[in-house]
């Protein structure tokens, strides 16, 4: 394991009764990484959260938070590490002051600092105005914000967020990817869940496809793309009103053409050979024909594409 | 640490969701309501005697219904997540319910007595075996206490839904208590107070060790 390495799962599998919720699942986070771990709802993603933040102990496999084993160290890690569950309620009675009071004491913070803390936590949330307001009158996305703003409390050096951005309206989601965002930047290591893509891929540096508990991919958003070679289209445009390039489809590799307005062309490519050695070929033959060539790009499958190849279409 | 910080979050919260309130005066109140009972219904039974019956015997029902409740319903919802991602002993948390409750029904229990107690210093009717017979029912009355209460965190960990919970732990709760006067019926040799001390102090001990045991298994 490299120095660098923060949160690392070695084949980690878990079983409820009949259902195999994590099947062998080996993922590696650097330290000040933003992970964005996707995959539709039951895939298993709480599973893996749940596991890393100590409230599944039972599983087959190993993880590790900075080298040190979550099954037998827990109890020194939880300082190191703030969650953001999915669902955890507040009782009824507490207030945000009197909540985040309870959850700092409890992670060994004294009165002055927890008291500057919580200032300063609640103006990054922007739940300033509502510190003595009982948690039961606030909005969901309110209450939302109080589970981060619990998470930070400690000034954690990971945060774990189980489906931060669920159930929150299009402000409350931006100005969560905002605190999102600032967080990364101050070099927090952050593991988020979500079933949408588009929360993920403007946030995570790496991303993990996780569907029926598998890993099915893991990368960087371009690499995620650049990987995925099925359906790789490639479209060259000519000048208005000059011949179209001619015999493309000769070319192995080629597995189709279709073209557009007299001036567009797109060239279906085939997975299976060298994309490098098709574009060369194809080059070739258009200075030939002398083509007067105005674009000539490789169209990568979008994000989404990418995922829904992965999880086998499924949408949630 | 956590056990006294959680302890008093307890607390606490009795205070605020106002049950502290409702048992710390709603008991003495019944207490007080008692005394207008036709005193030839009582066959010759001191105020405080009755007291320490009746609201023994629903101290006990409550706490365990309280518990088990209260428990099911905080699983259901989520709250202890965000405790055990702390450095919290598992075992703490129930510790910290129960004691909190065993506490504030304790306190309710003994301010009805000592309401009761008055009642029958004005009355005259306060004779030393009154007094013996009514430190005798209360010593019995908490150890039942903490036997129902224990009951109810049991079901409050093994059972998912609230109303079964709350059944359960009434039914099982309420029959397992009796178990500390029963011997005194048919061994009269046996002091029932000494009785009721050592079996509700065993029983309570082996109950919440199973307890502890099984939330410590518990997966979140």
């Amino acid at each position: 394991m490299t120095k660098n390495v923060c949160i690392e799962f070695k084949n980690v599998s878990k079983k409820y009764k009949d259902l195999l919720a994590l099947n062998n699942v080996s993922f590696t986070i650097d330290k000040g990484e933003v992970f964005g771990y996707i995959g539709p709802n039951g895939a298993g993603k709480t599973t893996t959260i749940k596991i890393l933040v100590g409230l599944i102990t039972e599983f087959s496999g190993k993880a590790y938070i900075y080298g040190n084993d979550i099954q037998k160290d827990h109890k020194d890690l939880h300082k190191l590490i703030g969650y953001h569950p999915q669902e955890a309620g507040f009782q009824e009675w507490r207030t945000i002051d009197h909540a985040f009071k309870t959850f700092g004491r409890l992670s060994g913070l004294n009165s002055d600092y927890l008291e500057n803390r919580t200032q300063e936590i609640l103006k990054l949330i922007g739940l300033n105005d509502f510190r003595y307001k009982k948690i039961v009158h606030l909005s969901g996305g309110m209450v939302q914000k109080l589970r981060l703003g619990q998470a930070l409390l400690h000034e954690p050096e990971i945060l774990i967020m189980d489906e931060p951005l669920s159930g929150l309206d299009p402000q409350m989601r931006y100005q969560f990817k905002e605190i999102i965002k600032k967080l990364a930047k101050s070099g927090i290591t952050i593991l988020f869940s979500s079933h949408i893509l588009s929360d993920v891929q403007d946030i995570a540096k790496t991303i993990g496809i996780l569907n029926h508990g598998q890993i099915m991919k893991i990368g960087s958003p371009e690499e995620l793309q650049t990987s995925f070679h099925i359906g790789n289209i490639l479209e060259i445009v000519v000048e208005k009103n000059t011949p179209l390039c001619n015999n493309l489809e000769e070319i192995s590799g080629v597995a189709s053409i279709e073209n557009f307005n007299n001036n567009r062309q797109l060239i279906h490519l085939n997975s299976d050979f060298n994309i490098d050695l098709i574009i060369n070929n194809l080059l070739r033959k258009i200075v030939e024909q002398q083509c007067r060539i105005r674009s000539f790009k490789l169209l990568r499958p979008s994000l989404e594409e990418v995922y829904l190849k992965y999880v086998g279409g499924e949408t949630t | 640490m956590s056990l006294k910080l959680l302890f008093l979050d307890e607390l606490k919260g009795f205070a605020k969701s106002k049950v502290m309130i409702v048992l710390w005066i709603g008991m003495p109140l019944l207490s007080f309501l008692l005394q207008f009972i036709d005193q030839r219904a009582l066959e010759g039974m001191s105020i405080s005697l009755l007291i320490s019956i009746v609201v023994s015997s629903i101290g006990g029902t409550l706490s365990g219904i309280m518990l088990s409740t209260t428990i099911v319903s905080e699983r259901n919802r989520h709250i202890y997540e965000l405790f055990l991602i702390r450095p919290v002993k598992r075992c703490n948390l129930l510790l910290a319910k129960f004691l909190a409750v065993y506490l504030c029904l304790v306190i309710a229990i003994s301010l009805s007595l000592a309401l009761g107690l008055i009642i029958d210093g004005l009355t005259d009717d306060l004779s030393e075996l009154y007094l013996n017979s009514t430190i005798e029912s209360f010593t019995i009355g908490i150890s039942s206490m903490a036997i129902t209460c224990s009951i109810g965190i049991f079901f409050g960990v093994l059972v998912s839904s609230v109303p079964v919970a709350a059944i359960l732990s009434v039914y099982l709760g309420s029959q397992l208590s009796t178990l500390i006067i029963l011997p005194t019926i048919f061994i009269e040799v046996l002091n029932p107070q000494l009785l009721a001390i050592t079996l509700g102090i065993t029983l309570t001990t082996i109950i919440m060790g199973i307890n502890l045991f099984l939330f410590s298994r518990k997966q979140f």
